[in-house]
């Protein structure tokens, strides 16, 4: 027996036909209308791009990108007027609330219940409106605390996550625990994704909030353009009482003296990072053939894996930095290896290519650049 | 109302008991009304799913708005037998989730000083090793009810990130096979005592055979919900930590079904053929909860004696029968 709530009864009452999404006689799905939620955020805009400009985008299709300014998905009204709007056949959804190591510590309770909210509004809905397929977005450090590396898609649920951030955690794991029931009550192939560290373009650039690669480029860039302010603000005291040739030696030791990049941790932390856009083609191919409920790592293999410093190294190269370089080892590495095992990916996609890690760093870098002004920092 | 007094307590509480009409409930009342378990100046309200659908934010807002509780004690869930639960793990996960989140979120609204909620075991890791304690979340559940015992299980992370954001001590307790008058005394969907208390009772009323699902020989550690709501009230007043404790008798008074039903066949005067049908899973054969927690802040809490307890129970379920909720 279930306890329907007042709301939720008169909506199944009037939106229960749902031609478009009828199967069609040979078992395939009809045009996709794909509803984004989170679709102006980092893996939102990379999905953006790959369907309108890498000719990912089939005959017929729809794309939306939902963001927080058109529905707040904490409320279950402003979700299904979203869903009532645009009839998705399938969803895509990467909503949610993050936030950096220290407001996630004080916020346990804002960060689980706030995302509960989300990913049972989302998915309820989804289920209401008959959509055929909802891939979501769960992440890497929501594994548990103590487990042995490294993690497969299996783990999930075998041991509490890390303490600092358990509510994003747990609520992120019952999107899986709610794909398994959806499953096992009705029948739908709901499914999520497990990234591992994501970057590209659009991303957050927040140095004290955000993850470590656009962490680094904000700070190089930023290092990098002081030595340039340093260079106008030293340099003009100078130009009226020195000779030509001493205004070289000026120039040279200004430029030389610079700004530090100061990296916290020993650099010596590993991880695997995943392009943004080459997350979007693998999401991409999730939604049209992953017939699985359990989720699927998306991520480069062990043997990619790399240093922070190997990806201090491309930034820097990437910018031309050529400054000192300081790694604060008074601050903490995090976790030194976490290791996530892609081997279910291969099996599938044997043959998939990632974009070799200095190009993506290089997009990224340069994105950043041009877009410094508008950039979320 | 429910503000600090100056000495550090607080006034007198008003505690609302959400559930409380079932076994758990009705035990707690009792011990409240008739066993002088209430003091001075308090005031109990005893909630059942006719006052409000906690399901709904906006019933539960308005119940809390109603009664403005110092204390809660919640109860209230969505349960059932093993087949109901394998056939809706989402409606045991969806609908317990938005019945905790209501409680526990207007709670915090309202400036409820502590709410005490009612986990179970067995929401523990289906693989784990034995005697169990307070620590649950050290891996999956059993697949036939994951719905319902990750929902329990949120209880704790809720409470847990209240106490890290807040500063808030609500808390929950872990029983083990509690049984009881008001118990929900249904064969098909019932727990393992109250099915054997009204199979027995047929069985000597119709003169047939008493039939055992299993072999009689899985363990349990059973607790009379009389025990339990005394102790409820304990932490209720007392217990001050987020932690939830498991109330259970000890391992040393595990029982086999076999045990219990000896039990029962006793009080009842049931003298016909017991018959166990061994092609009827067991289930778990042994899940031994380990009760050093409370051991060690009630050292001297009598439980009552089993035979006793059944004894009370049988005589109620004989004696209600008609009414009894089966």
């Amino acid at each position: 027996m279930k306890i329907w709530s007042p709301t939720e009864l008169s909506s199944q009452e009037t939106d229960f036909n749902y031609s478009d999404t009828r199967e069609q006689m040979d078992g395939s799905v009809g045009p996709m209308r794909v509803l984004v939620t989170g679709g102006s955020g980092l893996v939102g805009r990379a999905i953006e791009r790959v369907v309108k400009k890498e000719g990912e985008e089939r005959e017929g299709e729809e794309w939306i990108f939902l963001s927080s300014k058109e529905a707040n998905l904490m409320s279950a009204e402003e979700t299904r007027a979203a869903f009532e709007k645009h009839r998705p056949t399938h969803v895509i959804h990467l909503a949610a609330m993050v936030g950096g190591l220290f407001r996630n510590m004080r916020q346990n309770l804002d960060f689980w219940r706030n995302n509960v909210f989300i990913n049972d509004n989302v998915l309820q809905a989804a289920h209401e409106f008959g959509v055929v397929k909802v891939v979501s977005c769960l992440s890497t450090c929501i594994f548990p605390d103590k487990t042995t590396y490294p993690i497969d898609e299996t783990m999930i649920h075998n041991g509490p996550p890390h303490e600092s951030n358990f509510g994003y955690a747990f609520a992120k794991r019952m999107i899986d625990v709610q794909n398994r029931a959806y499953f096992q009550q009705y029948g739908l192939r709901y499914t999520a994704v497990i990234p591992t560290n994501v970057f590209g373009p659009h991303d957050n650039f927040n140095i004290e909030d955000g993850h470590v690669l656009p962490g680094l480029i904000h700070k190089t860039y930023l290092a990098k353009s002081e030595t340039h302010v340093t260079f106008w603000e030293d340099l003009e005291p100078h130009l009226s009482s020195v000779h030509m040739v001493n205004l070289f030696h000026v120039f040279v030791c200004i430029i030389e003296e610079g700004k530090p990049l100061q990296v916290w941790g020993s650099g010596r932390a590993l991880r695997q990072f995943i392009y943004s856009l080459d997350l979007a083609r693998l999401f991409l191919w999730v939604l049209r053939e992953y017939d699985e409920v359990e989720p699927i790592i998306l991520s480069v293999g062990e043997e990619d894996e790399l240093t922070v410093k190997d990806a201090v190294d491309a930034v820097v190269e990437a910018f031309g930095f050529e400054g000192e370089v300081i790694y604060d080892t008074s601050k903490s590495d995090g976790q030194i290896k976490k290791t996530a095992n892609n081997a279910k990916l291969r099996k599938y996609l044997p043959d998939f290519k990632f974009t070799p890690f200095k190009q993506a760093v290089k997009e990224t870098c340069d994105w950043f650049a041009a877009n410094y002004d508008t950039a979320r920092k």
